[in-house]
């Protein structure tokens, strides 16, 4: 009875189409009524989309892969998936081989903030629609690229560190564990970091904030030593990679605060076993698949909403986990 | 005039000694909590593992060689052992398993280096992009989590007081001193590397050698990578990144010529001590870690220009 339905329906629309396409002279064009589905899903079909990546080296970024797969074939697109190994000059690269060998959309994370605006730019003035995702271009909006796709590192360094001074009840010695000098998502989440520590006087900082370059084990040895000179509340990292390393320097259930951002497996674990507290999830697979989706809408013509698709985080602890790993 | 030349060749020899002693009184000075029990305990267990890939990369530059490879080859032994070492199979299996995958980068650098005649930066620079390599696809990427309890408990106990981790360094020190000092296979090395015709002439097997010493820093670079993913609580494709510099810089800080054939353990521990006490010390005083590079940096051209000096007098 239902099928009788759609068919009756889709006979209408056929019909309808046809009318139309009749009334603009264009009839010479419409095909069998049935097929309107499927040529949609075919057009779609030959856009071809690359996505490149800063590396493909942890968890997060892995997650980022999946996704984008899982969006591409859900489009059917036609998705290439490269890895600029953290350099900017092999990443501009990319862009420009994926420019010559007609790819209708990139999408990319930046190596480096300022360092891929005219590579940007040149792709879009070639036609390509150029979206950036993850971390955003400086100025990304002058360099022709349409759309951003990402989180927003200061607000999750902001929802980390408000976290920890709950905890805390806002007094405490707190120490910093950052990423590699100069990172742009780490500089962001300090920046969140500092945001939230001007309305907490009593939380002090007693060590210069130490660059780990996201190691667990380089982080596992700074925070031993630390742990033996100072008196410890708390120990803010820029990822779980590090804050998996403080936690096994203080060990589990330590009574230290020791909090990251990132939620990925191994971060898991040890809020699992105690040795974390918490952290702060970026959802990276959610904006790469808002990435292609919005690169899907522009190629089809369509207008998107909002140009700046912001994904949101969540802190989470032991007692909401289970609804994330 | 002789005992002028002893006393300065001495002091040339025993400076690094000289250097370590200075630092550490410096930074008891500075810190005093540095001196602690607690903290000495740090010390063994964030120089163990910089310590074994030391003793390897001594043998590969005594014989005439260099290792750049085995950072890499830390990380994938590290993944294979995170892999088996989930609780599903007794512990001895991850450490074969890593000590077998060490053992053959090793053998593949060897015979590159020594039957294939490649230099052996340009051997090991290959094996040490495509070991990273293997170590990301093996682990498609990511970390390796959830390993058992009893492996994670290898570097966190202690046997009397000492953690097991500066356990295995001293069994490493001591079998590796006891080799190369009192050994004919050790007083080989030095020839391969002091003049690698002379020792061919002289009969020696020099491939059979130089194959070895790679082999002997890679099953100790597998040694590492189980005891890393120990210590870590799980195995990374991207950890002991740059390791082998650490190592190299261990061993020329110690006296261990680049050019081969010269060199003694003994160095090589107040070397590799002398960078962990640097970062730590660092560390405990709160000082930014961009210094920590500068002030590597620095002694290793310092110990360089002391080698150099030291010979050019020598001739």
């Amino acid at each position: 009875m239902k099928k009788m339905k759609n068919f009756a329906a889709l006979l209408t629309a056929g019909a309808m189409m046809v009318g139309m396409l009749a009334g603009c002279g264009g009839g010479s064009e419409s095909t069998s009524t049935g097929d309107t589905g499927s040529a949609a899903a075919a057009t779609s079909d030959s856009y071809k989309i690359a996505l490149i990546q800063q590396h493909q080296t942890n968890a997060f970024q892995i997650a980022v892969s999946e996704a984008a797969e899982a969006k591409a074939s859900e489009l059917g697109v036609d998705l290439t998936i490269l890895s600029a190994d953290q350099d900017a000059a092999t990443q501009i690269s990319q862009i420009e081989q994926c420019v010559s060998e007609g790819y209708d959309a990139v999408l990319f994370e930046p190596v480096d903030p300022d360092a891929l605006g005219s590579a940007a730019k040149e792709a879009s003035d070639a036609g390509v629609v150029v979206i950036n995702i993850i971390s955003a271009c400086t100025d990304w909006e002058d360099y022709g690229i349409s759309a951003l796709s990402c989180g927003d590192n200061v607000t999750a360094g902001e929802t980390e560190m408000q976290n920890v001074a709950d905890l805390l009840d806002g007094k405490g010695n707190i120490a910093i564990l950052t990423g590699p000098s100069g990172d742009a998502g780490g500089l962001q989440r300090m920046e969140g970091y500092e945001n939230i520590l001007k309305n907490y006087p009593d939380m002090v900082q007693v060590v210069e904030p130490a660059d780990c370059e996201w190691d667990t084990a380089s982080a596992q040895s700074t925070v031993e030593s630390w742990l033996s000179a100072y008196d410890l509340d708390a120990i803010v990292c820029e990822n779980d990679g590090m804050a998996v390393g403080a936690g096994n320097a203080a060990g589990a259930d330590s009574g230290i605060v020791i909090a990251g951002v990132d939620g990925t497996p191994d971060g898991f674990e040890a809020i699992n076993d105690g040795r974390m507290s918490g952290t702060v999830s970026q959802n990276g697979g959610a904006m790469a698949a808002n990435g292609i989706e919005a690169a899907v809408t522009l190629l089809s013509g369509e207008e998107l909403e909002n140009n700046t698709i912001i994904t949101d985080n969540t802190w989470i602890d032991a007692s909401n986990i289970a609804d994330y790993e | 005039m002789k005992q002028k030349r002893n006393a300065k060749a001495l002091l040339s020899e025993y400076f690094i000694f000289v250097i370590f002693l200075v630092l550490v009184i410096v930074l008891t000075c500075l810190k005093p909590s540095f001196i602690q029990p607690s903290n000495l305990v740090n010390i063994l267990k964030q120089a163990s593992i910089n310590g074994i890939l030391s003793f390897g990369m001594m043998f590969v530059i005594i014989a005439g060689g260099f290792d750049m490879s085995v950072g890499s080859t830390v990380a994938f032994s590290g993944i294979l052992a995170a892999m088996l070492g989930q609780g599903q199979y007794p512990l001895f299996v991850p450490l074969i398993v890593a000590l077998i995958a060490g053992l053959a980068v090793g053998i593949v650098n060897g015979v590159g280096v020594a039957v294939g005649d490649l230099p052996p930066f340009i051997m090991t620079l290959g094996t040490m992009t495509a070991v990273r390599g293997l170590a990301l696809l093996t682990s498609n990427g990511k970390p390796i989590t959830g390993i058992s309890a009893e492996y994670k408990a290898i570097a966190a106990s202690s046997v009397f007081g000492v953690p097991m981790l500066a356990v295995f360094l001293v069994i490493v020190i001591l079998i590796c001193s006891f080799v190369l000092a009192k050994t004919v296979y050790g007083r080989r090395v030095y020839a391969c590397g002091g003049n690698l015709l002379a020792a061919r002439v002289a009969g020696i097997n020099t491939t059979k050698i130089r194959i070895s010493t790679f082999a002997i820093a890679g099953l100790l670079a597998g040694l590492c990578g189980f005891l890393m993913t120990s210590r870590v609580t799980i195995g990374q494709p991207t950890a002991a990144e740059s390791y082998e510099m650490d190592a190299i810089t261990a061993c020329v800080v110690g006296g261990v010529s680049m050019s081969g054939g010269v060199g003694k353990s003994w160095g090589v521990v107040i070397g590799a001590l002398l960078i962990t006490v640097i970062a730590n010390g660092l560390d405990i005083l709160g000082v930014s870690s961009h210094w920590q590079k500068i002030v590597k940096g620095v002694i290793i051209v310092i110990a360089v220009l002391i080698d150099v000096k030291g010979k050019s007098k020598k001739n």
